[in-house]
């Protein structure tokens, strides 16, 4: 009994060992990870550090100028094309062209969603909107 | 063991020599024996010896525990670059920003053979000297710069030489981005990543430097970025606007700023010739001063604003009263002339329209030599100007204050101030008369007005500002009237001091401009240094021509950016005060060419 206990005693002293090691492992394990976490971490903000300096390098205004105008057409504002809010005319009514074509060929709207439902449906609509 | 011992010592001592040999053995014996007797005291001394050892060897251990030998780390962190707060401009966009590059140190007293390390570092970093580094790396100093800021390349092949006591650092170097634009407001920092000069040395004044100095490592995301007033892309289309109308002048410099009257912040600053704070030593020619703060000068017939507000606000004058401007106006052997004689008695607004000499001078007379100086004193023109910037000029006041230097000082000549100083003043006069002092910094309006003295009264600020629309409708300013922004403005131009004598052909010319007239948001002033007459302005270089046009251009190209939108009908009524006290516009004066 007694040495069936001893035995048990040692069992567990073993495994308890194993369980501190692998549990210290594990921790020291984790802990590095978390250092080279922190490394990756600091090296992606240095770069992000150069890459927004290095965009601020690229959209600084004089290079957006000389780039404007060598390869763009436009032409300083000027204050005549700016117009109030309040002078731009209403939306105009909207206008069912598709439907007054379809109207003016004596084809009402179930009718032809009947016909062309049958045959080639996308491309009806599309192609009268396109001769408008 | 001690059997083995007398087995081994006995026979060579034996053959060594017959006498001692014989006493050593015995005492040999005696010690190494295993007698109970004598092996307690023995065993004692052997415990003792152990002792002794094992506090000698923890002795040490607490000494070393307590002196730790600097390592290198922490000997370099006094040497490093220190990161610095990035600083954006108003919309957020960078200024100034650290990035990490890769530095090469050295630990000499580690260094095993210093002819082969020098020998191999300068065949991979080719500009260094090789005598030069011999010289550090054989010093008896624990660390020592090799190179700083090496090419990413540079800094492979340095770690793959694997010289021991060769090691590489990330440190921060400033950048900006945006090269000379906003240069004299930056300033800069030197390879340390100490503040030199403009903002980045305030900044080193806010307590960066001392806690840097107190070895605080910061990171850069302990500090919080510094947001300046101005804006970079309106402070770029300034200098460009500024570098064209310099160059179509061919004037000798120039400067340009843009400054929010309610906020006293400066939205856009330059000053040119400038330099690139990314090559500092450029900064350190006297021929890139930052003209609007560091350069003081007789700002010519806009200082005539001032001396109308004062004696306006003193109530002594109206807008109709009239004063004498016939002929010149005699002062012992000087006369002061008129640029646009009229020849007759104009009213205050005439006086202001035709830019007259005369007439200022009289109404600075009437006023008396102590309260002139007592109003330029309290509209901050007789002391230094301080602002964020550490750089800043006193402004040069005539040592003895006579009649004759109110009467010239009236229309702008014989006292110099720094152009900021003047738009300080200026925009006094048009936000309704709170003397902001301006900053770099980004503020609110509440902010400003806080501390700000109520140096005229509203009623004063809002006639100056009828009167600066009717100049630029009317008088002298006519180049400014850009559609759309209700434009005020005022021309100056100062003869320069040639030799003790005003130059009649070298002129400092100012325009000052503030937009929109009847509720004042931005004023705009331009100087040119000796711009020259062109065969298109007719052969005058006066300022309506140059600085008006630059101003005019200015305020066209930024309006839009800093959110100035045009307007197309002109406000109902833009000064009800004025319109209540019944100020029509005078008749308009006949056509007046250039500016004085």
């Amino acid at each position: 009994m007694l040495r069936f206990l001893n035995i048990v005693a040692i069992l567990a002293l073993i495994g308890s060992a194993v369980y501190a090691y692998s549990i210290k492992y594990q921790t020291s394990f984790q802990a590095e990870q978390i250092l080279k976490m922190k490394h990756e971490i600091k090296a992606e903000r240095d770069a992000i550090a150069v890459l927004r300096a290095e965009w601020s390098f690229l959209t600084r205004p004089e290079r957006l100028q000389q780039l404007s105008d060598r390869y763009l057409d436009l032409q300083q504002l000027s204050v005549g094309q700016i117009v109030a809010a309040s002078a731009i005319p209403d939306k105009a009514a909207r206008v069912d062209s598709i439907g007054q074509r379809l109207n003016s060929l004596g084809l009402d709207g179930s009718t032809s969603a009947a016909a062309s439902g049958s045959e080639n449906a996308p491309t009806t609509p599309k192609g009268t909107g396109r001769k408008r | 063991m001690s059997d083995d011992l007398r087995e081994n010592t006995a026979p060579m001592d034996a053959n060594a020599s017959p006498t001692s040999p014989a006493r050593l053995c015995e005492w040999l014996k005696r010690v190494f024996s295993t007698n109970s007797s004598t092996s307690v005291p023995r065993m004692r001394w052997i415990a003792l010896i152990f002792v002794a050892m094992f506090v000698a060897i923890g002795a040490k251990l607490v000494y070393l525990g307590l002196k730790p030998e600097p390592t290198v780390i922490r000997r370099v962190s006094d040497a490093v670059a220190a990161a610095r707060p990035d600083i954006l401009d108003r919309n957020g966009e960078i200024l100034a920003a650290d990035v990490k590059t890769m530095s090469v140190f050295a630990e000499p007293r580690r260094i095993i053979d210093k002819d082969e390390a020098t020998e191999l570092l300068t065949a991979v970093l080719p500009n260094i000297e090789a005598r030069d580094l011999r010289e550090r790396l054989g010093s008896r100093k624990g660390f020592v710069w090799v190179k700083r800021e090496v090419t990413p390349h540079q800094r492979d092949e340095v770690f793959h030489l694997g010289l021991p006591g060769v090691g590489l650092l990330a440190e921060n170097k400033r950048v900006y981005p945006n090269g000379p634009i906003g240069a004299h407001v930056l300033g800069f920092a030197n390879v340390d990543n100490a503040g030199i000069a403009g903002i980045e040395k305030y900044i080193d004044g806010q307590g960066l430097g001392d806690l840097h100095g107190a070895g605080f490592k910061l990171a850069q995301d302990d500090l919080r970025p510094i947001s300046l007033s101005l804006d970079i892309r309106a402070t770029h289309a300034v200098r460009d606007e500024l570098q064209k109308g310099i160059a179509h002048f061919k004037a000798k410099a120039g400067a340009a700023a843009i400054l929010d009257v309610n906020t006293g912040e400066v939205i856009a600053l330059a000053s040119l010739p400038d330099y690139d704070p990314n090559n500092p030593t450029d900064a350190l020619d006297p021929l890139h001063i930052n003209r609007m703060s560091v350069g003081v000068y007789e700002m010519g017939s806009t200082f005539k604003a001032l001396t109308i507000a004062m004696a306006l606000d003193s109530g002594k004058l109206n807008l109709n009263s009239r004063l004498d401007a016939r002929g010149a106006l005699s002062f012992g052997r000087f006369k002061i002339h008129d640029y646009h004689a009229q020849n007759r008695a104009l009213t205050v607004s005439e006086v202001f329209t035709y830019s007259s000499n005369v007439g200022t001078a009289r109404m600075a007379l009437g006023q008396g030599v102590e309260r002139h100086k007592a109003f330029l004193r309290k509209m901050g023109q007789l002391t230094r100007m301080r602002t964020e910037l550490p750089e800043s000029a006193e402004p040069i006041v005539p040592k003895t204050w006579g009649e004759l230097n109110t009467m010239t000082i009236a229309f702008g000549h014989g006292l110099a101030v720094a152009p900021l100083q003047a738009m300080m003043a200026v925009g006094a006069l048009m936000n309704g008369g709170y003397l902001i002092t301006p900053t770099f910094l980004k503020r609110s309006e509440a902010e400003a007005k806080k501390d700000a003295p109520q140096v005229v009264k509203s009623e004063t600020s809002e006639m100056m500002r009828y009167l600066m629309r009717l100049n630029a409708e009317k008088g002298t300013a006519r180049k400014v009237d850009i559609d759309g922004y209700f434009v005020g403005g005022k021309t100056g131009t100062a003869e320069k001091v040639i030799g003790g004598h005003y130059s009649k052909n070298r002129l400092f010319t100012t325009f000052m401009a503030v937009a929109p007239a009847d509720k004042p948001k931005y004023l705009f002033l331009t100087i040119m240094d000796e711009p020259q007459g062109l065969p298109e302005t007719g052969g005058y270089a006066t300022a309506a021509y140059n600085a008006g046009s630059v101003t005019g251009k200015i305020i066209e190209r930024v309006g839009p950016l800093v959110g100035l939108p045009p307007r197309f009908e002109p406000p109902k009524l833009p000064f009800p005060l004025i319109a209540k006290l019944g100020y029509g516009a005078p008749a308009p004066p006949a056509a007046v060419t250039g500016g004085h």
